[in-house]
């Protein structure tokens, strides 16, 4: 990944600064696409298998799901403090927002964690312990989607932490300079991960809670 | 992006979050899935524009963004379309087994 330095494709930074730019965004429009073939099978079967579908999306724990959107978001606002301050000339700013990111991605990851076990402890999971006579086949299919949509989530994250606490460390010593886009780019896959929650939380767990 | 801007934009945020959670105990019927998914779309938005920075990004930048979303909404609007009108019934999934 380049830092300060101009990479000797680029005529100027600001060419380098837009094409690095474009490039990520690339890569997270294939992103989108991944996570959205898991969101239209989502409607798929929410068409398909109607009520009992949706009545399956009430045994998630909504009070940890929704704790769990407002860590990230309020871990996203940390990067974008961190991005900021890091472009402002800083180090030591940057370097503690970074920490504090990472620290909320370990938070979201911890509740999860502890949500699975709920639902182990309840038979909820698909291939290891489902109790299909109590909980039903429909039900089967919504909870193989919600490990396959959050796991998948939980995989990126855990990148995400490991990029940001590498990135955390290496300004803090100064390994990386000013002007570098490094910063702006894992700040984007940060938040991209975070658009890919915003968009799993209603229809995970705010489904069915109407009724 | 100033520290204002993104103090604001968190408010936001949360703001977002508390109602739509608040609205899914709403009794709207089928109503209650479009709230949930257009707050969720106002909540990315504020996202993609200002922490993602589409805001200040050129315009190739910004056509490459929208470029992945509006691919998935042909893939579910497609895929929906299919499914939501197939005539052929449904085994009941209990019998496959």
């Amino acid at each position: 990944m380049a830092d300060e330095a101009l990479s000797f494709q680029f005529a100027t930074p600001v060419q380098q600064r837009e094409a690095v730019t474009l490039g990520m965004w690339a890569f997270l429009a294939t992103e989108v696409l991944f996570f959205g073939a898991l969101i239209a099978a989502y409607f798929n079967y929410r068409i398909w298998f109607g009520a009992e579908f949706v009545a399956a999306a009430q045994m998630t724990k909504v009070v940890l799901g929704t704790t769990n959107t407002a860590v990230l978001l309020t871990s996203s606002a940390c990067m974008a403090m961190a991005v900021t301050s890091f472009e402002a000339g800083s180090r030591r700013r940057p370097t503690l927002w970074l920490l504090a990111t990472a620290v909320l991605g370990l938070a979201f990851i911890a509740i999860k964690g502890f949500e699975y076990s709920l639902e182990y402890g309840e038979h909820l999971v698909p291939a290891l312990n489902f109790d299909l006579a109590r909980h039903g086949g429909v039900a089967e299919i919504f909870f193989m989607f919600y490990f396959c949509a959050t796991g998948l989530h939980a995989l990126h994250l855990l990148i995400g932490i490991a990029l940001v606490t590498w990135l955390a460390i290496w300004i803090g010593t100064g390994r990386i300079n000013r002007g570098g886009s490094t910063t702006r780019l894992i700040g984007l896959y940060w938040h991209f991960v975070d658009v890919v929650w915003i968009f799993l939380f209603p229809l995970i767990y705010l489904a069915g809670r109407n009724g | 992006m100033s520290a204002g801007t993104i103090l604001r934009c968190w408010l936001a945020l949360m703001v977002l979050l508390a109602l739509t959670t608040a609205l899914a105990f709403v009794p709207l019927g089928t109503a209650n899935l479009f709230v949930s998914l257009g707050i969720a779309a106002a909540k990315a938005l504020l996202v993609l524009i200002v922490f993602m920075e589409l805001k200040a990004s050129s315009s190739l930048v910004r056509a490459a963004a929208a470029a992945g979303f509006f691919w998935l909404m042909i893939m579910i609007a497609l895929t929906s379309a299919d499914y939501t009108h197939r005539t052929d019934q449904r085994v009941p999934l209990d019998t496959v087994r």
